[in-house]
């Protein structure tokens, strides 16, 4: 049996390992230590790797930053962070119809600037918000499902656990991934408001009504949440200006989150250590599947099978764009049996080079020089050596995108070769690519009938049948659909914050 | 028996975490630290405060040194220090879907099976782990800016590492007794 044979073969039999149930970081560790010694023929050189890699793994200084978001998360519970979001969203959107939902939704939204993981929001905004849902006579499924697509507002929006995973795998800028999450993040929290109000005009009898407050109240509950405000813009602002690395945003924002739960009197030893606990076991569970992941994905490297898959799939002359849907359907199903993480570490290693090898026309070469060229024209300060002819041809050249000759860049003296334009336009298709996909696998979270924020959400909630939740969160996945239909149809929307 | 591994995973997961927000604050006091040598190296306060400014710069502000390989090395320590609650708790991934039509005692065999696999691998990890640290201790490698030995890093990891191991043998043969006798010692909690 060839390597690569024995590559290919390892995916029947990692996936029937994980349908047994065997944990999803033990089974690709498993799978990747017998690999190994499959193809090298013993077991020293997994054994050999063994002695430093788990050491190396967990010491990660860039996934160190995993622990801090996820402490962050609770201290942000703790500080009261979720009911004043709640608080706040509900005094301007609660007595409109449907609003206490999208209120719930947009504290969701809130509490995901400062919380990276989707189970941790459903979660804690279920606490808060659906006990008041109840209240105001909103339907037990319509609240469940509202509140188990919010949660996954909690990972799109930066920070993001699964965004920081992706970027240290595929050896992306975590501070561009964040920045490209942004709208698609107010995107999807927009759409949910949407089928909100679309869901309750269709059953007028699944939500109640609420008084309106008065204005002095709702700027009051909304000055009081100035704490979640800092806390975000010193974090992603302090990373995306360069201020600081990813992994010290992070301190910041978990230090910033445990002041205020400090000061709001919600931080005592006995929470604290709960904290630790919780913190803990995520914190265990995800670097144990990173692990595994990585025995895997050295296993196939040697086998080659994902540039063989890669040149294959570009072999076939396929249309990009049907590759990308295709493998996006993939992920829509595999997202209904397993957690966003593992699915990530699982199938980014293959599906990675194929998608960066396609060729999706992002940018070329003559638009990004013509993009320099203009910032020199713009700017007012010709070089001497750009003649009044010259000029002239350089912008009929932009005009007619076609790319500028040699001696034009040099008089115009900008920098922009095919390299670069290759270089730019891969990480473009990357840092896209992980956005569609991370908004597709948090789809699986929320689709009957396994998604596990239904799960989460419906435990919390026992008067409300499984069914009654499954029933309404159809709407929120199709808004869900129709998003990444548009996100794949326009690149710029998730691409156009991102400097070049 | 049962209350004594819950209470020592509980406690090491504190430990780990207490290691945790000591860096995190560590991290901070190094921006603050490095912000404020800027601001005091720069023209202004130079003009301005130059004596207070040389003195505080002269006492050290600036950022923590090292500060990066202190990271690696703590969080390392709380990562294996985390392992044995989620190993207790049954806090690991994993996909149910396809197996929870299995009768009871089906689904028993599997856990049971999934649990000895685990305990069998966290063993080989932590005795990896020792083999690592003599080996590091042998080659004497220290780290680039403090200088400390790595091996001291191994060796603190190698706590967590092993309390995770025998952690996870208890954990498999109360499942394996579970499958056996149909006496259930362990709950699930799972993680959040």
């Amino acid at each position: 049996m060839t390597d690569l044979m024995i590559g290919v073969l390892s995916f029947p039999a990692l996936v029937l390992l994980i349908f047994l149930r065997i944990p999803i970081g033990l089974a690709m560790f498993m799978t990747g230590f017998c690999g190994l010694w499959m193809v090298l023929g013993s077991p020293d050189v997994p054994l050999a790797r063994l002695k430093s890699e788990s050491f190396t793994t967990f010491s990660n200084y860039s996934l160190s930053i995993v622990p801090m978001f996820l402490l962050m998360g609770h201290f942000a519970t703790l500080g009261g962070m979720s009911q004043a979001l709640f608080k706040a969203a509900e005094g301007w959107l609660g007595h409109r119809r449907g609003g206490v939902a999208m209120a719930a939704v947009g504290a969701c939204a809130g509490f995901g600037a400062i919380c990276g993981s989707s189970l941790a929001t459903a979660a804690t905004m279920s606490r808060v918000a659906l006990p008041e849902m109840k209240r105001y006579g909103y339907a037990g499924g319509f609240s469940t499902a509202t509140l188990a697509a919010g949660g996954t507002l909690g990972i799109l929006i930066p920070p993001s656990v699964v965004l920081v995973i992706y970027a240290i795998i595929t050896e992306q800028n975590i501070a561009k991934l964040f920045l490209a999450a942004f709208v698609p993040g107010i995107l999807a929290a927009l759409g949910y408001v949407v089928v909100i109000s679309i869901y309750v005009r269709l059953y007028p009898e699944s939500a109640g009504t609420r008084e309106r407050i008065p204005y002095r109240e709702r700027f009051r509950d909304f000055i009081a949440v100035w704490p979640v405000l800092v806390v975000f813009v010193s974090v992603v602002g302090g990373i995306y200006g360069g201020i600081f690395t990813p992994t010290e945003g992070a301190a910041v924002g978990a230090l910033g989150t445990g002041l205020i739960a400090y000061f709001n009197g919600g931080l005592s030893f006995k929470t604290l250590g709960e904290s630790f606990q919780v913190t803990a076991k995520s914190t265990a569970m995800i670097f144990f599947i990173v692990l595994g992941a990585g025995f895997y994905n050295g296993f196939l490297a040697l086998t080659q099978v994902p540039q063989t898959i890669a040149e294959w799939v570009v072999g076939q002359g396929l249309n990009a764009w049907i590759v990308l849907i295709l493998i996006l359907i993939f992920y829509l199903l595999l997202g209904c049996l397993m957690d966003s993480l593992s699915m990530i570490l699982l199938t980014i290693p293959i599906f990675f080079p194929v998608v960066t090898a396609l060729d999706f026309n992002l940018t070329s070469l003559a638009e990004l020089q013509a993009m320099k060229a203009m910032v020199v024209i713009d700017s007012g300060m010709l070089p001497e050596a750009v003649t009044g002819d010259m000029l002239a041809n350089i912008k009929a050249a932009i005009a007619n995108g076609v790319e500028l000759t040699r001696e034009q860049m040099r008089a115009l003296d900008i920098r922009m070769s095919k390299g670069m334009a290759n270089r730019i336009e891969t990480e473009q298709v990357a840092i896209w690519f992980g956005i569609i996909v991370l908004i597709v696998v948090e789809v699986g979270l929320i689709t009957p009938p396994v998604g596990m924020n239904l799960f989460i959400i419906n435990a919390m909630d026992r008067t409300t049948p499984m069914v009654e939740t499954y029933k309404a969160v159809v709407l929120f996945v199709g808004s869900d659909i129709v998003r990444v239909g548009i996100l794949v149809a326009f690149p710029a929307i998730t691409l156009f914050l991102l400097p070049i | 028996m049962h209350r004594i591994f819950m209470n020592l995973s509980r406690f090491m997961a504190v430990i780990g975490g207490i290691v945790l927000s000591a860096l995190i604050v560590m991290i901070c006091v190094s921006i603050l630290g490095r912000t404020l040598n800027g601001i005091f190296h720069s023209d202004i306060m130079q003009t301005a405060l130059p004596a207070f400014s040389d003195m505080a710069l002269a006492v050290g502000v600036g950022p923590i040194k090292g500060d990066f390989e202190l990271v690696e090395a703590g969080i390392a320590f709380a990562i294996f220090m985390f392992l044995p609650l989620t190993q207790m708790t049954g806090g690991h991934a994993f996909v149910d879907v396809f197996t929870n039509w299995l009768p009871e005692r089906g689904q028993r065999l599997l856990r049971a099976i999934a649990e000895v696999l685990f305990a069998a691998a966290l063993v080989v990890i932590a005795v990896q782990l020792f083999q690592g640290t003599l080996s590091k201790q042998k080659s004497g490698t220290t780290t680039f800016l403090l200088e400390f030995p790595i091996w001291w890093a191994y060796a603190l990891s190698l706590l967590g590492a092993v309390s995770a191991a025998v952690v996870g043998v208890y954990v498999a043969l109360m499942r394996v007794y579970q499958l056996v006798t149909g006496v259930a010692v362990l709950q699930d909690e799972g993680a959040e």
